[in-house]
């Protein structure tokens, strides 16, 4: 492998801004609206049947900038299909990728893949 | 981007590697019905997750699958005689059952017993949908036949193809659960391939370039499903299926057949990308076999003789930048197999993935990565039965749907996504 390519990783600097709606707040919300027009992705995190409205008000912020948005969804043994139905409603307007996943620590996995 | 030991993890699948050991928990294919057409047809030599091994079908139409070489001095059976229910080494004469059992050792004494002692390491071999498949982990836990649906209907509904590809497995999966490389690399082909072309799905797919993902974990594997917009504010969507470790289902075109692949090790180095076109409810057209069989669709035409693309590395994929300028091809090479294989080959024989760049469409790679991790590691951990070898699990379709806007593709589609025998498709 070593021989097949210049051994240089390539910079991306992304700027990436996260955020647990679950336990955000309004004003955690404000906050990362008035620093959206940095970020080159927005990550929103939320259990599946938990209310997800503040999406709205993030997704605008992020459409205006053309910033990216992705949502990964957490969905607990429990949860029903109807849950989480109701989640992705809110969510699926404002982000352009949703992943569902079982498990809460495939979010680090995935901020990891982003670099 | 994975680490360099997550990078190793998943792309080594020798023996006694993590990976190689999931993929030993599944059977996978290893040859075309075809290939052994016959009893005491000639041997074939079969590399599958490197290891070498000799396949034949004995006089009595019997299957083997055993270790490629010899026990006596290590020469290959390859060049052995297929002959009164054995194969028969060319070099002093021991014979061999399809179970690996050495049955005559003509170079020992007359009623020597010592043939009895002697046997090749063998791993079974079933038919089924014309091919060939094996199961290559411990016995105690080899799982019932697979379901899979496109080998599971009528031979007449269904044509499977092989091609060997110059690159890892891993690779070469990932292309086939990247939705959103097809409105680049595959656009004009939509328009012209007869096995694609003129379905309602194609003018979504052509006339919005930008589509959103759902990415959602299943049983098996992962729904990857692609939104576009389609009339009156509805959304088309496209559902890929992947069932670990390498199944995936391309999402279905109007009344085409359906297709996927199965990407197999060969050694780290190289795979076969397994494709199939079946249709659930109606025998395939003469006009379709025969497209197939000319390289159209996911198919590809063969140096003669071989199962090496006819485009290959070695000429370049016969790199057309005429039709490259004029729009012909978005990258100057022929049909929707080559296409993505040549690009696929370019990254190398294994791609670095420390140094990628991923973006969120690309969700589905990674979250395909992030279970194969974790099923490696509960079955190191606790030798958990990985997803996917659960015959339940096999028995999945892909679809193409329109659904209003507020509609969740994984509630509205939910009975698409499983193969009930004889019921039609959804398919846009």
């Amino acid at each position: 492998m070593t021989e097949f390519r210049i051994q240089a990783q390539p910079p991306t600097g992304r700027v990436i801004r996260t955020i647990n709606l679950d336990t955000a707040d309004e004003r955690d919300v404000a906050q990362l609206v008035a620093g959206v027009a940095d970020a080159d992705l927005v990550v929103m995190i939320v259990g599946a049947g938990n209310d997800a409205h503040a999406a709205a008000i993030i997704g605008e912020a992020c459409s205006a900038r053309r910033v990216m948005t992705h949502t990964a969804i957490v969905r607990a043994a429990h949860a029903t299909d109807e849950a989480l139905s109701r989640t992705l409603a809110q969510v699926r307007p404002w982000s352009l990728m949703v992943v569902v996943a079982n498990e809460d620590d495939y979010v680090n996995d995935i901020l990891k893949s982003f670099r | 981007m994975l680490s360099q030991e997550q990078n190793d993890r998943l792309t080594r699948t020798g023996p006694g590697t993590p990976l190689g050991r999931l993929f030993r928990s599944y059977w996978i294919p290893a040859l075309l019905s075809a290939e052994l057409p016959e009893p005491d047809c000639p041997p074939v030599r079969v590399r599958l997750l490197s290891e070498r091994m000799i396949a034949f079908r004995d006089s009595e139409g019997r299957l083997g699958l055993l270790d490629e070489f010899c026990a006596h001095r290590g020469v290959s059976l390859w060049f052995g005689r297929n002959e009164e229910c054995g194969l028969r080494c060319s070099y002093h004469g021991w014979k061999y059952d399809v179970t690996g059992q050495c049955v005559d050792m003509p170079n020992e004494p007359e009623h020597s017993a010592f043939a009895r002692k002697v046997r090749l390491k063998s791993y079974p071999l079933a038919e089924r949908g014309g091919v060939l498949w094996t199961y290559m982990g411990p016995p105690a836990s080899q799982p019932p036949l697979p379901e899979y649906e496109f080998a599971t209907v009528a031979a007449a509904h269904s044509f499977v193809s092989k091609r060997q590809q110059e690159c890892n497995w891993l690779q070469a999966m990932e292309g086939g659960i990247d939705s959103s490389h097809v409105s680049f690399l595959h656009r004009s082909d939509l328009k012209t391939d007869p096995l694609f072309k003129g379905t309602r799905g194609n003018r979504y797919n052509l006339s919005d370039t930008r589509p959103v993902f759902e990415v959602v974990e299943s049983d098996g594997g992962l729904y990857i499903g692609a939104r576009r917009n389609a009339e009156h504010g509805d959304y088309y969507w496209r559902i890929t299926q992947w069932v670990m470790p390498s199944y995936t289902m391309i999402p279905p075109r109007g009344g085409h057949p359906i297709h996927g692949h199965f990407w197999i090790p060969i050694d780290d180095e190289n795979c076969w990308t397994w494709s199939f076109d079946y249709h659930p409810t109606r025998a395939l057209t003469d006009a379709e076999v025969a497209a197939m069989r000319d390289g159209k669709g996911i198919h590809v035409k063969y140096v003669p003789g071989t199962y090496r693309p006819l485009a290959n590395k070695d000429n370049d994929y016969l790199m057309d930048r005429v039709a490259q300028r004029e729009g012909r091809t978005f990258s100057g090479i022929e049909g929707f197999a080559m296409q993505d294989a040549s690009l696929q080959e370019s990254m190398g024989p294994i791609v670095d993935r420390t140094k990628e760049t991923l973006v969120s469409t690309d969700s589905g790679i990674i979250m395909a990565r992030q279970r194969l991790l974790r099923a490696v590691r509960a079955l190191e951990e606790s030798g958990a039965t990985p997803p996917g070898v659960d015959t339940a699990h096999q028995r999945v379709r892909s679809a193409s749907v329109v659904l209003p806007s507020d509609q969740s593709y994984q509630d509205a589609a939910r009975e698409a996504l499983i193969a009930h025998p004889g019921v039609e498709p959804a398919t846009v």
